[in-house]
Parts: structure tokens; C-alpha cells; sequence
């Protein structure tokens, strides 16, 4: 493996990090399944690097591969969540604007993410950050109507959960 | 979707909250090589064990050791088993943490002492089985010569007979030293390749620890 090539990849996923752990967030709870979750996909990224060309953005291909690992390599090995390691794990950032019942709110949200499958996180994920459903349905692998419908069941799924 | 929106807005907030990773650690997680060799030291050292424990149970020396009728000498000899599982088991369980602590690491200095350390703990292996294997050799043939019936009319021979004492006592000596040579070399071929490309991945790490 060429010097070069490993160079320009540590730094680029570096500087693109917080990509990988925003997955790590929703798909992991605990600061070791975090940081197990986070080697695997530094490492299928690596595996996967040689085949980046360029053509697009190093983020973009990133966030695609690691999506792909999160659901698919991950799902293989042992992760079971309970939602006390989950509250032992956020922390949660008190601003000014602390808001006791919002905050509850956020919380009870992870929570009732956490129990989504692991497809339906990477909607929700994608949804978060503001992806289009066409590029959902790209990564994903499915049409875009089936996004959209999908993304609507989830909200179902979410209000149940919520609201049981 | 209200709580969906509340969720997006906690995303974005915290989306750059993370305790950021340094490209040497990234480095260290693409060179992940320490942890497969030490979990081959792991998985090599559990099937020695288990080639042990079976061959034990198929090699019937029950037979023999009802033969000699010195409790003392079979009591040694079932000691010695039991102590030794006991310490395999205990390298075992050393080198499992060893992978652990290996394949979790992400600082390199950390990394580089529990490199150190596994070597460390595979040499006191390798000796402690040597030693074990001397041990054991020699107990058997002592038990053997000394108590074995079936063993009385060659040392009646031998023991009139300077000469052949001498033969006997030498060829012994051969046999017990050519037995520790075989393992010796087993031990150099399967676990010396290990540790020198744990050894190898050590200074690349060397390198990088600027």
C-alpha cells in the first residue's frame, strides 16, 4: 500500500470525522460500541478507499460507505441495547435556553429511535441530515417513492413508540 | 412530525460535540495488524491446551500407573497435571486480555507497551511449557526405571555392569534433550513468526510515534 495513498486518507477522514460518528451515535450505545463501531468503519473505509476516484466529494462517499457498514458488517456482531447504558451515555450540552420538558422530549426521541431496525436508522439518519430523498433512495438502494414511504412508516413507528 | 424536528434540532447542535480522533489514531485503526497476530497467540495457545487435554484422555496411562503402585510418584505425577492446566489456563486468560487490551488501544504509546507485553508473556509461556516438559520427562523416567516392574530385570543388568550404566544413562540424556529440541523448535516456528511480525508492526508503530 502506497505511502501517499494512506496519507491522504488518514487526513481526509480526519477532517471528515464527525460523519462517522453521528452514525456511531445512532447506531451504538456506550462509548465502546461507539468506538468498536467507529474502527470498523475507519477500517472498511480504508478497504474501500483504493476504489474512491474522486469524482465525488471524500464526505459524500464516506458517509455512503460507513452507512453501508453501519447497516449491513455491524448487524453481524452482538449489540444489544438497553436504554440505561443509553442515558449513562448522552451528554447532554445545558445552554442558556435549557428547556427541562424539550430536553425529556429529545430524550425519550433517541430512545424511541434506538428501537428502530437498522435500515430505518439510516432513514432517519439521512433525514436528520437533511438529505434529499432522491439521495436516500440512491445510498439505500431503493426508489424514491419507496423512501418516501418508508420515511412515512417510520414516523408512524416513531408516534407509536411515543405514544403507545 | 414535532418531536422529529425537536430531534433534527438537537442533531445539528450537537453534530460537532464529538471527542475528536487524531491521525495517528486512524493510522493505528487501519494497522490493525497487532490485534489478528495476538488473537492467533490466543487461539494457538487454546488448542494446545485442547490437544493436551484430549491426547490425555486417549492415551490410557491409568494401565501404567496402577503397575508402578508407588502413590506417591502417581500422586506427583496427577499434581503436576492439574498444576499445569491451572497455569495454562492463567496464560490463557493473560493472553486473552493481552487481545483485548491490543484491539481496543488506539494510543500508540499504550499500543506499544501491550505489544511489549504480550512478547513478554508469550517468552514466559514458551519457557514455562520447556521447563514443564523437563519436568515431566524426567519424573516419567525416573518412575519408570525405579518402580516399573516390568523395568527390574534391565536394572539388574545395568547395575553390575558399569559400562552399560554409563550407555543407558547417556542415551537417556539424549532422548530427553532431543525431546525438549523438537519442542523447542515447535514453539521458535509457531509462536517466534508471531512475535517477529508483532516485533515488525512495533517499530512501524516506532515511526509514527512522532
Amino acid at each position: 500500500m502506497s505511502e501517499n495513498l494512506e496519507q491522504s486518507f488518514v487526513v481526509q477522514l480526519q477532517a471528515n470525522q464527525n460523519i462517522i460518528h453521528k452514525i456511531c451515535r445512532l447506531y451504538t450505545a456506550g462509548e465502546d460500541a461507539h468506538k468498536d463501531l467507529f474502527q470498523e468503519i475507519t477500517i472498511q473505509l480504508w478497504k474501500a478507499y483504493p476504489k474512491f476516484r474522486g469524482d465525488s466529494k471524500f464526505s459524500t462517499w464516506a458517509y455512503r460507505v460507513a452507512l453501508n457498514t453501519a447497516i449491513t458488517l455491524y448487524r453481524k456482531t452482538k449489540r444489544s441495547v438497553s436504554t440505561v447504558e443509553y442515558e449513562n451515555h448522552q451528554h447532554f450540552v445545558k445552554d442558556v435556553d435549557y428547556n427541562y420538558e424539550e430536553e425529556e422530549q429529545i430524550k425519550l426521541m433517541y430512545k424511541a429511535v434506538y428501537q428502530l431496525n437498522d435500515i430505518e436508522k439510516a432513514l432517519v439518519f439521512m433525514y436528520l441530515e437533511d438529505k434529499d430523498y432522491q439521495e436516500i433512495a440512491e445510498t439505500l438502494g431503493i426508489s424514491e417513492v419507496n423512501a418516501r414511504v418508508k420515511m412515512n412508516r417510520i414516523k408512524g413507528k416513531l408516534k407509536k413508540i411515543l405514544n403507545p | 412530525m414535532k418531536e422529529l424536528d425537536l430531534l433534527k434540532k438537537d442533531w445539528k447542535k450537537n453534530a460537532n460535540s464529538f471527542a475528536q480522533i487524531s491521525e495517528v489514531e486512524i493510522y493505528n485503526m487501519i494497522h490493525r495488524k497487532s490485534s489478528s497476530i495476538v488473537k492467533w497467540i490466543l487461539i494457538i495457545s487454546i488448542l494446545e491446551i485442547s490437544f493436551w487435554t484430549f491426547s490425555n484422555i486417549f492415551i490410557n496411562t491409568d494401565d501404567v500407573l496402577q503397575k508402578i503402585n508407588h502413590p506417591e510418584i502417581v500422586f506427583a505425577l496427577e499434581f503436576l497435571t492439574y498444576f499445569n492446566y491451572v497455569v495454562v489456563l492463567i496464560f490463557v486468560w493473560i493472553f486473552y486480555k493481552n487481545y483485548r487490551t491490543i484491539s481496543t488501544t488506539v494510543a500508540t504509546k499504550l499500543l506499544m507497551s501491550a505489544i511489549l507485553k504480550t512478547r513478554k508473556t508469550v517468552q514466559y509461556y514458551v519457557w514455562y511449557n520447556l521447563g514443564m516438559i523437563l519436568i515431566t520427562t524426567i519424573l516419567s523416567i525416573f518412575a519408570a526405571f525405579v518402580y516399573n516392574p516390568d523395568m527390574a530385570f534391565l536394572k539388574e543388568k545395568i547395575a553390575g555392569n558399569g559400562k552399560a550404566m554409563f550407555v543407558t544413562v547417556t542415551i537417556l540424556i539424549v532422548v530427553i534433550l532431543g525431546f525438549l529440541g523438537i519442542f523447542w523448535c515447535f514453539y521458535r516456528l509457531l509462536y517466534g513468526t508471531l512475535l517477529r511480525r508483532l516485533y515488525a508492526n512495533y517499530q512501524e508503530l516506532k515511526k509514527i510515534d512522532f
